[in-house]
């Protein structure tokens, strides 16, 4: 290196200061420059692409931030019998829990101890139960450690809740029905909501925890009960603490539903069924006001208590109630089908009367049974049997005995004696027109359609061709005819009511609170039958004279007129002896001169003058008669 | 001093400074409303604390600008010991927060080591380099002023605060380089660096600063964690917009979505609140500020002034962009005070101290023309 290039070490510091900076630092400079503009250009860059390009996105999700929408729920109605007695009060179920999350850091063993002295839950099983529950359901799912809480203990817990952090009171709202097994069927219960259910409802306002009526009354006026939940748009800070509600809605609680049941004469019906059936047999009984449609009482046997469905259920329970026999969730009244038997001869009747192929003066002679021969080999002669060889009869001796032999000629007709009967089609027609096939439109849900059939029907689904031997089996209410005791008695209601088929109904009025009158049910009237007043007349007559004189003798009660027909209906395989199992039917109206209620009571396992008639007639001794029936259905309502 | 000195203050260099006290001033002001909702009410309010500090601050810049810039160059040596004296006891009797220690209290007062230690090595790396102006291109040299960069980075990135320590390697760069730096040593020593990075992920960054890294690049891996920041700055920022929603009317900043916000997360208080707008605005005043830094430099009559300056140019530059950065989701978390805006005492101090050193360089900057 040339020596004379070479700083002199002693030349003067200041000297050496003075020197401009070398070139290169210019550069260097120039770049830091550069540098700050390049730097702040990515910075700026950046923030055009958050603010201006996804700049309302960032709105959004801060606006979804910071806003909470929190239901306010609405008091569901409660539901009176029509003397507006409550039949369910609303109560609430406590639960203690743990929200793992919430818990302090080091002293969760504190909180714990805490919570095993007011609730007994063991410590250890706390902790054992919130490490399982972060694990499986993260630490912000409250931790339930013991549900359907004393109300004493939960209202410890309440005071402890809000100085033990961690701790919480969860409270779920439940419907107690005050006279469990009694009203079961007709009130239903409600439950929580399947993910089905809630993918179906969330737009009306239904949370995932939400309840819903399952069932009974509780499933036909669900938006009546439920009354319209409140909303409150909230402002929230990151810990989800609640700062100032924005707006808000009051909730509209549910309105409370008067029924038309009565509550003593629905209990006295029940006990009534009891009295006549053994435990696990089906048995039903509907009292209808006949001018109006109100459902009196409606009692199915056996029974099971709605309040079962209010607590937690286990799945074993449940199976076991929905396996039971004689199957007490079903509402026998309305959702299972039974042949009529004898009670549909009133139909019939009333039809051979309006279609001219019987008057009151015809006479057919019971011996007991009559012979048809086979319509292509006259050798083979089928036999249909009476229950007695009963002699002559006219129109009303034929109902009020209950002949099947006079009903065999009005319905199938008797060829070689030239007496044309009704035939196939217009007994079906004629049952369809009082309301059999098709459901009764009852405001409960599950309501069997019934089965009218016909030749056509036949053909279809049994593949076999209509033969004479159906008609006289329609005719007598037997054969593949089937009905539910609901449309047994709107029909036989017609016979007394005037031809009106009426659409039975639960719901008597819409109340709010205060017991004003939202909505009063109207009646309904669903068919009119095609038969004239007068013929009708003669089928009640017919039907008074049963009762009077006839198989049903033992519905009769003293000081009422009561009109009424018996079946006996046979089902199931033929016994050894030849003889069937029968349902015992009653179906009836009182007083015969000016009907005021209907009746019909059936027995899985009965006969209809031995058993049902009774079962009726007592019945109807205490709508008449008894002391407690403080209100009766008053007339024109 | 004498007067005709006097004119070569560099009022704007003051005016800027103070100009984004006041804004930060604002931001602390809205930022601080959830914790103090009454408004100012005395003095333990933070904006009072700042405001007392940046008087402070005045304070000794005044002193600093007065004094001779070059007194503080015979004294580099022990200021650097004392710096990494009082890192070193940061380490041992640090108060932590948020999961790192950085503070030591002295007096009764909390002082962030770190601040103070930032501009003494830029002192001691300045007085070193000039020192060695034609040594510089020599290994050695190099290394050795490396060296007095990487010790309190080391110590800072042990509390640790990695967002520090890259400050301290930029000053280092960029001084050196101003300083005549062979270009090929720095390429060299870069690469040396590139290659080190698997094996420094894996024995210099900590577990949380790894978990920073990773949920800078998935901050939903973990939404109400460690990510919550992350994504609710980014929420911020951007639900601002150009105009933003006013200030104190932020939702996110008044709901307290934001943590920090009157320190690490204050820039995202500014783009919720004032927008894109209030945040060009805050990126002028801090560019007219660094080119007046920068212009210093230039000006300055020796290499011991011309580093400083760039040295102080440097960290202001660097800390405003990895804070912003963070903010805005373009660098993992790591705490940085924003210059002059954040609030925090030790850092307002610091940063008027260096402009007291700005001062001081210009102030003398022609003493030999008359």
């Amino acid at each position: 290196m040339d020596p004379y290039l070479k700083p002199d070490p002693r030349e003067p510091r200041r000297a050496r200061d003075k020197k401009e900076p070398p070139g290169r630092s210019r550069a260097v400079f120039a770049g830091l420059r550069a540098l700050v503009i390049l730097l702040f250009g990515i910075l700026i860059i950046q923030l055009v692409r958050l603010q201006v390009i996804q700049g309302d996105e960032f709105a959004q999700r801060a606006e979804i931030n910071a806003l909470r929408e929190v239901q306010i729920p609405s008091t569901r109605g409660l539901i009176l019998d029509r003397q507006g007695r409550p039949l369910v009060q609303n109560g609430v179920r406590y639960s203690a829990a743990v929200v793992p999350g919430d818990l302090p850091e080091r002293g969760e063993v504190g909180v714990y101890q805490q919570i095993e002295r007011v609730t007994g839950v063991a410590a250890e099983e706390i902790s054992r139960k919130v490490a399982v529950s972060v694990v499986e359901r993260g630490e912000f799912e409250p931790v339930v450690l013991k549900e359907d809480i004393e109300e004493d203990t939960a209202l410890t817990l309440r005071e402890l809740e809000p100085v033990t952090p961690g701790l919480r009171l969860l409270t779920e709202p439940t419907r107690e029905y005050l006279s469990g097994p009694l009203l079961s069927h007709i009130l239903g219960y409600v439950g929580s909501l399947s993910a089905e259910d809630y993918a179906l409802l969330k737009d009306q306002g239904y949370l995932l925890n939400d309840y819903s009526g399952k069932t009974g009354v509780e499933l036909t006026y669900e938006s009546v009960l439920r009354g319209r939940p409140g909303k409150k748009l909230i402002e929230v800070d990151a810990t989800g603490r609640e700062l100032k509600v924005i707006s808000e809605r009051r909730p509209l609680d549910g309105s409370n539903l008067l029924l038309t049941v009565d509550l003593d004469l629905q209990k006295m019906v029940k006990e009534t069924l009891e009295q006549y059936t053994s435990a696990g047999d089906n048995a039903a009984a509907v009292v209808m006001d006949i001018k109006s449609g109100d459902v009196l009482a409606m009692v199915s046997q056996p029974d099971f208590d709605n309040n079962v469905f209010s607590g937690p259920l286990e799945e074993k329970d449940l199976a076991d109630l929905v396996n039971a026999s004689g199957k007490p969730l079903v509402n026998h009244a309305l959702a299972e089908r039974y042949p009529p038997g004898s009670t549909f001869k009133t139909v019939v009747g009333s039809a051979a009367l309006q279609e001219g192929i019987a008057a009151t003066s015809t006479t057919i002679t019971s011996r007991g049974y009559i012979l048809v021969e086979n319509e292509f080999n006259p050798n083979i002669v089928y036999r249909f049997k009476d229950w007695a060889a009963l002699g002559p009869l006219d129109f009303y001796g034929g109902i009020a005995m209950s002949s099947d032999v006079y009903f065999y000629y009005l319905a199938g007709g008797k060829l070689d004696e030239g007496f044309r009967g009704l035939g196939e089609a217009r007994v079906a027609s004629y049952a369809r027109a009082f309301g059999f096939g098709e459901p009764t439109g009852i405001d409960l849900p599950g309501e069997s359609a019934g089965l009218v059939p016909d030749a056509q029907w036949k053909e279809e689904t049994v593949g076999d061709p209509w033969v004479i031997g159906d008609t006289y089996n329609f005719g007598i209410g037997q054969g593949y005819l089937s009905v539910t005791p609901l449309q047994l008695i709107t029909a036989v209601s017609a016979i007394g009511n005037g031809g009106k088929v009426l659409t039975p109904h639960l719901l008597r009025e819409v109340q709010d609170n205060h017991g004003n009158v939202l909505e009063r049910f109207e009646r309904a009237v669903r068919r009119s039958v095609p038969v004239k007043s007068e013929y009708l007349a003669i089928v009640k007559e017919a039907m008074r004279q049963s009762v009077t004189k006839g198989v049903a003798k033992k519905a009769a009660v003293p000081g009422v007129e009561i009109a009424g027909k018996t079946g006996t209906a046979e089902f199931g395989p033929t016994r050894p002896d030849g003889s069937h199992e029968t349902h015992g039917w009653f179906v009836g109206f009182a007083p015969y001169d000016d009907p005021q209620v209907a009746i019909v009571v059936f027995f899985q396992h009965g006969g209809g003058g031995s058993d049902a008639a009774p079962a009726a007639g007592h019945i109807l001794d205490y709508y008449f008669h008894g002391p407690q029936l403080a209100a009766k259905p008053e007339d024109g309502e | 001093m004498e007067r005709r000195a006097v004119r070569h203050f560099d009022y704007g260099l003051l005016l800027l400074a103070a100009a984004l006290v006041a804004y930060g001033g604002l931001l602390i002001y809205s930022a601080s409303l959830t914790a103090y909702p009454d408004g100012i009410g005395g003095l333990d309010h933070p904006l009072v604390k700042q405001v007392l500090f940046a008087v402070l601050g005045l304070g000794a810049m005044a002193m600093i600008a007065w004094a001779d810039y070059r007194l503080f160059g015979q004294m580099a040596p022990a200021l650097y010991a004392l710096s990494i004296v009082t890192l070193i006891a940061v380490l041992f009797l640090g108060e932590s927060a948020f999961g790192s220690r950085r503070w030591i209290t002295i007096a009764g007062t909390q002082i962030q080591a770190s601040e103070i230690a930032k501009l003494l090595t830029i002192v001691a790396l300045a007085r070193y380099l000039a020192d060695r102006q034609l040594q510089i291109t020599r290994v050695r040299t190099f290394l050795t002023s490396l060296a007095l960069a990487v010790l309190p980075a080391a110590l800072v990135m042990a509390e640790p605060d990695m967002g520090t320590a890259i400050i301290f390697g930029a000053i280092w760069l960029g001084m050196v380089l101003v300083a005549g730096a062979r270009p090929q040593h720095v390429l060299m020593l870069g690469g040396f660096l590139l290659a080190a990075i698997p094996f420094a992920a894996l024995a210099v960054l900590g577990d949380y600063q790894r978990d920073r890294i990773a949920l800078f690049f998935n901050p939903n891996s973990d939404p109400l964690g460690g990510g919550f920041n992350i994504l609710q700055a980014e929420i911020s920022v951007g639900s601002g917009g150009i105009f933003g929603k006013g200030l104190t009317e932020g939702s996110q900043t008044q709901l307290d979505f934001l943590q920090t916000p009157t320190t690490d997360y204050i820039f995202s208080v500014l783009g919720e609140e004032l927008g894109l707008v209030g945040a060009v605005v805050l990126l002028t005043l801090f560019a007219a500020l660094l080119f007046r830094t920068l212009r210093v430099a230039t000006m300055a009559r020796d290499q011991f002034g011309r580093l400083l300056a760039t040295g102080i140019a440097i960290m202001v530059l660097f800390q405003v962009f990895i804070n912003i950065a963070v903010n805005i989701r373009l660098l993992p978390v790591t705490g940085i005070p924003l210059p002059f805006i954040s609030q925090g005492g030790s850092s307002l101090i610091m940063l008027f101290a260096a402009l007291g050193l700005l001062q001081s360089v210009l102030l003398r900057h022609r003493q030999i023309e008359f």
